[in-house]
């Protein structure tokens, strides 16, 4: 018993580079042989999904990129498994960044997708718009006139000559809208300045951090399903049967969070002992 | 100084009154200054701030190698990594000429697209993967159980870690059962201090715990309360929901109180008063 007790203690003190050095091995482990462990949607997922599946076939969906690099791994897999589930239901995809690394996000999830995957046609089939400076103003841009904010496209198009542009002119002409987001401006941007003035439907797709500061938009009724992070482009990578880079990052997620909770009790058991001893000195 | 005060003043109050009652007035005019307009404004002020900024930043670190200030070399990447880039985005467009200026930012083949994937790319990503093993360190230095409220911490911040991942499906709300007695058997003991009780306390709830289990069967995530996916969803659905609405209420009241003293002119730190 003594042993156990000298063995949490030490455990207690431990430096964190060894922290750092367990936590890059089971991290490591499951990408490099996965492990599969099933993956539950949960509530908010299938309403993202059962959104996008209802929508009426040809319906022009404006998606928006707001992430960098930084949060590729939670963010891309969603935009990855979104635009797979709208280019297989033929809707018509309209790109913009409020971020301006979204576009280089943007242009590599099309490419993959749009262009690799389902062979459509840019500017018949999808479009990429760009970023714009300017935030919620940017928004508010889109909302009121889009031909104003973009008047050519990333590759300097004109949008009159863009064929898939044409009837489009504000936000509301829009049947759908997803954000990729990571932070400001984004989701929360979106709800207050477009889709709730508008009533045109919105989901997202935000990073794990982001989660509790979105899901009273999502309670409320104001935003259709949420993907919350990486478990959230897991269970959407599995809802449309593709899997992808979400799915495997989570067997490592799952170890890597039991690792963590481990040395939380470990460390709190170590800190009981100790506080004990000194009452008891 | 009505140049620098009164007229900045002026302008601040008349535009911000206008966006403002622009939301309850229907009146065309001043509905497209608010939906069109001053969005317009906004975003060309925006491009030029983008200018303002990156002179600012490079001001900043030409004076701080000049001044050989603390950690000096590393503004000179910074300036190296500036005028690279300035290079890559205004000067070369791409190796064969076939593609147009703005579009050459981002597409293949070019060397702002190369910087993109091969610079920025990794090193931000590197960056952002550091906060993995800074979070593994610090929750396990910082959830200690102190008192009742760090205890409640710990304990939706264990459920959020664990049942928002694939292994948190796998175990059972049985399991999660067993754990709670236990937990109950440490609260009685330290109330009551009498071990009779404790033992009494924890073996009984076992007994109805395993009963409970033979005869339904052991189900996975039943009953939903100790299953902890829906446990998780419980805790972001209510009282999160409830805590982050009370400070989005908080933030809304403070943006409306801090527009009303620019609009009537009280707050002026933008002017550097």
């Amino acid at each position: 018993m003594n042993g156990l007790t000298e063995l949490i203690l030490k455990i207690g003190k431990v430096d964190r580079r060894w922290i750092f050095i367990v936590l890059a091995i089971v991290v490591f482990i499951p990408i490099l042989v996965p492990i599969g462990m099933p993956i539950r949607a949960t509530v908010t997922t299938k309403v993202v999904y059962d959104t996008i599946e209802n929508l009426p076939p040809n319906s022009n969906v404006l998606v928006s990129i707001e992430y960098s690099p930084s949060t590729k791994p939670e963010n891309h897999p969603m935009a990855i498994s979104i635009l797979r589930h709208l280019f297989k239901n033929d809707h018509k995809v309209f790109v913009t960044c409020l971020w301006p690394d979204g576009q280089f996000m943007a242009q590599d999830a099309l490419k993959q997708v749009a262009k690799e995957e389902f062979g459509k046609i840019y500017g018949e089939d999808y479009v990429l718009l760009g970023f714009r400076p300017g935030g919620e103003a940017v928004i508010k841009g889109i909302v009121s006139n889009i031909r104003k904010l973009y008047t050519v496209d990333v590759n300097q198009t004109k949008i009159d000559e863009i064929p898939m542009m044409e009837g489009i002119y504000k936000f509301s002409d829009f049947a759908f809208l997803f954000t990729v987001s990571a932070g400001f401006p984004g989701t929360v941007e979106w709800v207050q300045y477009a889709s709730d003035p508008t009533g045109v439907p919105m989901s997202s797709g935000v990073t794990s951090i982001q989660v509790n500061e979105v899901m009273p938009y999502v309670q409320a009724g104001q935003m259709k399903g949420l993907l919350a992070g990486m478990p959230g482009a897991a269970e959407y990578e599995a809802l449309i049967g593709q899997k992808g880079s979400a799915t495997s990052g989570m067997d490592a997620q799952s170890i890597a969070h039991l690792v963590i909770v481990l040395f939380i009790i470990l460390g709190n058991a170590a800190f009981f002992i100790e506080r004990q001893r000194s009452r008891k000195y | 100084m009505i140049w620098k005060r009164q007229i900045p003043i002026l302008i601040v109050a008349v535009v911000g009154a206008i966006t403002l009652f622009g939301w309850f007035i229907d009146q065309p005019d001043i509905k497209s200054f608010v939906d069109d307009d001053a969005t317009q404004w906004y975003d060309i002020l925006a491009s030029f701030a983008i200018i303002l900024g990156a002179l600012n930043l490079i001001k900043l670190q030409f004076q701080k190698v000049a001044k050989k200030k603390k950690g000096w070399p590393y503004s000179l990447f910074a300036i190296g990594g500036f005028f690279f880039a300035i290079t890559a985005g205004f000067f070369i467009k791409s190796l064969d000429n076939t593609v147009v200026w703005g579009a050459h930012v981002t597409t293949e083949g070019t060397l702002s697209k190369w910087i993109f994937d091969y610079m920025f790319t990794p090193l931000s990503a590197t960056m952002f993967s550091l906060l993995a093993f800074f979070v593994a360190s610090a929750s396990y230095r910082a959830f200690r159980i102190r008192n009742f409220e760090a205890t409640l911490l710990l304990a939706a911040g264990i459920i959020i870690m664990v049942g928002r991942v694939p292994i948190g499906s796998m175990i059972s709300s049985w399991f999660i059962m067993y754990i709670s007695v236990l937990a109950l058997g440490i609260g009685v003991n330290s109330w009551k201090k009498n071990k009779m009780i404790t033992f009494g306390v924890v073996g009984i709830g076992i007994v109805i715990v395993t009963i409970a289990g033979f005869l339904t069967g052991w189900p996975i995530d039943q009953p939903g309360i100790f299953y902890l996916p829906i446990l998780q969803e419980w805790i972001y659905f209510y009282p999160n929901v409830a805590g982050a609405r009370a400070i989005m209420i908080g933030i809304g009241l403070g943006i409306f109180a801090t527009s009303i003293r620019y609009i009537l002119g009280i707050e002026k730190s933008y002017i550097g008063e």
